[in-house]
């Protein structure tokens, strides 16, 4: 779950979970502040808002429903795996390979790249207004121009030498060419997508899989990572670095952001566990001011707050 | 064994002409089918039920209560308690009963949280049928709350000179709240004369039955006769309790000492018929001594036994010892008269009074929530080695073994379960050596819905290091993929399940399929298959063909020609596709450049000339001949030259 509004409350999950459609939590991304966007295992695409009634109590709207938008030839049905959005727009990837290009306004499918990728596509990320980032099962990792009519990718490249899948996809909040994902064996890889496709920065981070990583909105200073090892960590960048950061950026050099830095990297930042162990998968999790809300395999949300952010 | 056993109909006429046989599911499912039982020697021809229109599988299964949305939080959290556990005790050797006590509570408190929210729940829901059957699991987690806190209070927390009472009287209060609880009502709300409200003297009394009684001088005093010189006496005798406490050094003999001459004292107090104005206050001081016709009076205020047990222990024999409970246990039956009324609930608090730790767990086991209680009770009672000491009693006992299998069945019925599979995984996980192979039967056999659970399935089996189990699933999901017609997915999975032979069917299917439409599909995948391309000939010749391919694009003339060649050298051509690698000479032999040498050209004009008679060039032949002559003849002149 990606969460843009301001404010996280719990009831919201609860909400979901009454709705009788297909809402097997596969993928729930919000659009803004009160439309939600879900994926479902029958290669769907659900819009929900959120509205209020007289009364002031929350509750939900079903909005535009995009059906099978995702299958197999054989007509089984297909996982929508994830869910990207720019403004109005939305893209849709699934195990089919498949590419939808979605809008708000329409109820019908803008584009579609119908053999985007040979393989199941796992994860997609919005780039620029035009532009996508997607990742497959055999760690390819290709950029797609929406406007161009060429229905091959602008450019494609490996998350390493070996078949491993990228599990997530994320930006720097600031700078979207900053590109961070996580894999199936726990590394997390950065790349400058300006310069070129090879990674500036790779950390050996958690024993297993990586779930899900996320800047902080607000703080992109700080990073945020969850395992499929129950671990959740708080990456920040070390305090006098911190400063040196905010004195280049003055200067206009954010070529020196701590997170391109390829000299001792590691050395630059602090990682810090926010909660003990927890013995099974943490799948998604959502980062808002102070709070982080995360989902675990063994079917609890927790929310933990309280997170140190200080500006040094 | 319990002999209730439950008849289930299988609603099918079928079924119940013809007879049924069933086949296990993994894990829960029992699937029921109608089945005829026939001899090797019968003959062969069609039942006699044929032909028939109904011919349904039914599938049965356990009921697993614990499976229910608002028991399920229990199983995880305890989950993670029992993984704690385990975590510590790898760590290190020794273990203090500090901890194991903790864990105890621990436990303990997840149920109570468990039974909370199944009260708020009871309170919510609207159904009568809703409303009973969480009763039904309020009454289960209550009796299983209840043993694990006097188990906690007989094995796991032993006070120094085995001095159980006061653990027993707090262990009452908790199970017996509502003295306490209408006590503190009454006091808070500081009326006047309380003694008119009808709780008011089985409160003061029930108090001093759980030892509480400086809460009942409390009450007493706010009675509107609390200044009368009975009162005060009352009162006074009370102050002077004394109190055995195992930390004031006083020895238990002079305990007993002191203890005498309390209870002598207010006896001739008793005897002078100093509260005789009063009734209830000569019943609370009759009580005090151990008048008979005054306990046989309060036996109206117990509910069960062992609500009488520590009362009567606290005013009979306050310094009683833990193995003494056994005997005062069945007193206390005999007194309520329940000697052949015990229920489930008695017979084990009874047992675990009298240590018989073994009955416990087989009793436990009884209990309908499917073995959760008897598997972490039992784990806990082993790790602090409780269970171990019955080794040297019983013959042919071993206590791990006893706690391994309960996990055993435990996580296997978890393992059924589509979310709580990886919970089950990690009960298996403890239990040496049949949990492993456990596990290697039933993972494969967990449900794969999607990608992503088949990725969650692989990094278990591959944190296990059961890499033949990854490589299963990874097939399994190759295999799925073909059907699918995802043929790219296909040869990633394969690849990962490192099964050469589907890789080369894989493979293979891609080259027929360029050879029967003349394009390559997925070339997205066939780029930088990197050192995965070695896992099959195949899959080589595929890579290096594409590799041809992309440089021939390229218009790379000269190192697409030595690929060429060396393919064409190789021994991995497939025999379908030999003919099209000829075909792709033409060109480069008729480019402007001379690409192949004298040798290679001799090279492609025998391959050529041994596949002359092949139906598939035949046509092609002559523009062959004719090329590879022009070719040779331009080579031959140019390495002259150069030479």
């Amino acid at each position: 779950m990606t969460s843009k509004s301001t404010i996280i409350e719990p009831w919201l999950e609860e909400e979901l979970e009454n709705e009788d459609c297909a809402l097997d939590g596969n993928y729930i991304y919000f659009l803004n502040a009160d439309t939600i966007a879900s994926s479902s295992s029958y290669g769907s695409v659900n819009v929900f808002k959120i509205c209020y009634n007289e009364n002031g109590e929350i509750g939900m709207k079903k909005g535009t429903v995009w059906k099978n938008i995702h299958s197999f030839e054989n007509g089984e049905s297909n996982l929508c795996t994830s869910i990207t959005s720019y403004d109005q727009d939305i893209v849709s990837v699934g195990e089919d390979g498949r590419i939808n290009l979605l809008t708000l306004s329409s109820e019908s499918i803008v584009r579609t790249y119908d053999n985007a990728d040979s393989c199941s596509i796992k994860c997609a990320l919005f780039l620029k207004h035009n532009e996508i980032l997607t990742s497959n099962l055999r760690g390819q990792l290709k950029i797609w121009d929406l406007q161009s009519r060429c229905e091959e990718p602008s450019s494609t490249f490996m998350l390493s030498g070996d078949i491993v899948a990228p599990t997530c996809l994320t930006s720097h909040p600031t700078h979207r060419h900053l590109v961070v994902a996580g894999d199936e064996e726990g590394s997390i890889t950065i790349w400058d997508l300006r310069q070129n496709t090879y990674p500036v920065n790779m950390l050996r981070a958690h024993e297993e899989s990586v779930m899900e990583i996320q800047f902080h909105p607000d703080y992109p200073d700080h990073l945020f990572s969850s395992s499929s090892s129950g671990e959740i960590w708080h990456w920040s960048v070390k305090p006098k670095l911190s400063a040196d950061y905010v004195f280049d950026n003055l200067a206009g050099k954010d070529k020196n952001m701590v997170w391109f830095a390829s000299d001792a990297f590691k050395n630059k930042l602090e990682v810090f566990t926010l909660m003990d162990k927890l013995h099974k998968p943490i799948n998604t999790f959502d980062v808002n001011q102070a709070r982080v809300l995360c989902g675990c395999d063994n079917e609890a949300i927790y929310l933990i707050s309280g997170i140190n952010l200080d500006k040094y | 064994m319990e002999t209730d056993i439950n008849t289930i109909l299988i609603p099918s006429k079928l079924c119940n002409r013809a007879g049924v046989s069933l086949a296990w599911k993994p894990c829960n499912d029992l699937g029921i089918f109608a089945y005829e039982r026939k001899h090797s020697g019968a003959q062969d021809k069609p039942s006699q039920y044929y032909p028939t229109s109904e011919a349904s599988v039914f599938h049965v299964r356990q009921d697993v209560i614990l499976f229910r949305p608002i028991l399920r939080k229990l199983i995880n959290e305890s989950n993670g308690t029992f993984l704690n556990l385990q975590e510590l005790l790898a760590r290190k050797s020794t273990n203090t009963q500090e901890e194991m006590l903790n864990f105890s509570r621990q436990y303990r408190s997840i149920i109570r949280a468990c039974l909370e929210s199944l009260q708020e729940d009871i309170a919510r829901s609207k159904s009568e049928a809703d409303k009973d059957e969480l009763q039904n699991y309020i009454t289960i987690f209550y009796s299983i709350e209840c043993i694990w806190h006097l188990c906690e209070i007989l094995f796991i927390d032993s006070t120094p000179g085995n001095v159980v009472l006061p653990h027993l009287l707090e262990w009452v209060r908790f199970h017996f709240p509502k003295y306490e609880r209408n006590a503190a009502e009454m006091l808070c709300e500081n009326q006047e004369e309380l003694e008119m409200k009808p709780e008011y003297w089985p409160t003061i009394i029930g108090l001093m039955m759980q030892g509480r009684v400086r809460i009942a001088r409390g009450l007493l005093k706010q009675h509107s006769a609390a200044d009368t010189r009975a009162f005060l006496l009352v009162d006074q005798c009370l102050k002077a309790m004394p109190q055995f406490d195992v930390y004031s050094g006083l020895s238990a003999s002079e305990f007993h000492l002191q203890w005498q001459h309390w209870v002598m004292d207010i006896q001739s107090k008793i005897d002078a018929k100093s509260f005789a104005s009063h009734k209830n206050l000569e019943l609370l001081m009759k009580i005090v001594v151990k008048d008979e016709l005054a306990w046989s009076e309060i036996k109206k205020h117990f509910e069960t036994w062992y609500e009488l047990l520590p009362a009567w222990l606290f005013y009979a024999e306050p310094s009683v010892k833990s193995y003494e409970l056994g005997t005062f246990a069945k007193y206390c039956i005999r007194q309520m008269g329940l000697e052949n009324k015990l229920k489930h609930l008695d017979t084990v608090l009874l047992a675990a009074m009298e240590y018989d730790l073994l009955e416990v767990i087989k009793e436990i086991q009884k209990m309908s929530e499917n073995g959760w209680f008897a598997t972490h009770l039992a784990n806990l009672l082993y790790h602090s080695g409780q269970l171990t000491v019955l080794e040297k009693d019983v013959d042919n006992f071993s206590a791990k073994a006893l706690q391994e299998f309960l996990i055993v069945d435990y996580g296997t019925m978890l393992m059924g379960h589509k979310s709580l599979w990886q919970v089950g995984l990690s009960y298996l996980d403890h239990c040496s050596e049949s949990g492993i192979h456990i596990i290697e039967l039933l993972l494969p056999r967990v449900p794969v819905d999607n990608e992503y659970k088949a990725q969650k399935i692989i990094r278990e089996a591959v944190k296990r290091e059961l890499h033949h189990i990854a490589q299963f699933v990874c097939k399994v999901q190759g295999m799925k993929c073909v059907k699918r017609g995802r043929l790219g997915s296909a040869l990633t999975w394969a690849l990962k399940s490192q099964d050469s032979t589907l890789v080369s069917l894989l493979a293979n299917r891609f080259l027929k399929d360029y050879a029967a439409n003349g394009k390559l599909r997925n070339t997205d995948l066939l780029f930088n298959l990197g050192p995965t391309m070695l896992s099959s000939d195949r899959l080589i010749f595929l890579g290096k063909y594409y590799e041809f391919h992309k440089l021939y694009q390229d218009r790379q003339f000269q190192e697409a020609g030595k690929l060429l060649i060396k393919l064409l050298e190789s021994k991995i051509i497939p025999k379908y596709f030999w003919y099209i690698l000829l075909l792709e000479t033409i060109p480069l032999l008729e480019s402007e450049d001379i690409i192949f040498s004298s040798n290679d050209t001799y090279m492609i004009i025998n391959f050529m000339e041994e596949n002359q008679f092949d139906e598939r060039i035949k046509d092609k032949l002559d523009v062959l001949r004719l090329a590879t002559a022009r070719n040779l003849s331009r080579a031959v002149l140019y390495e002259s030259e150069l030479n």
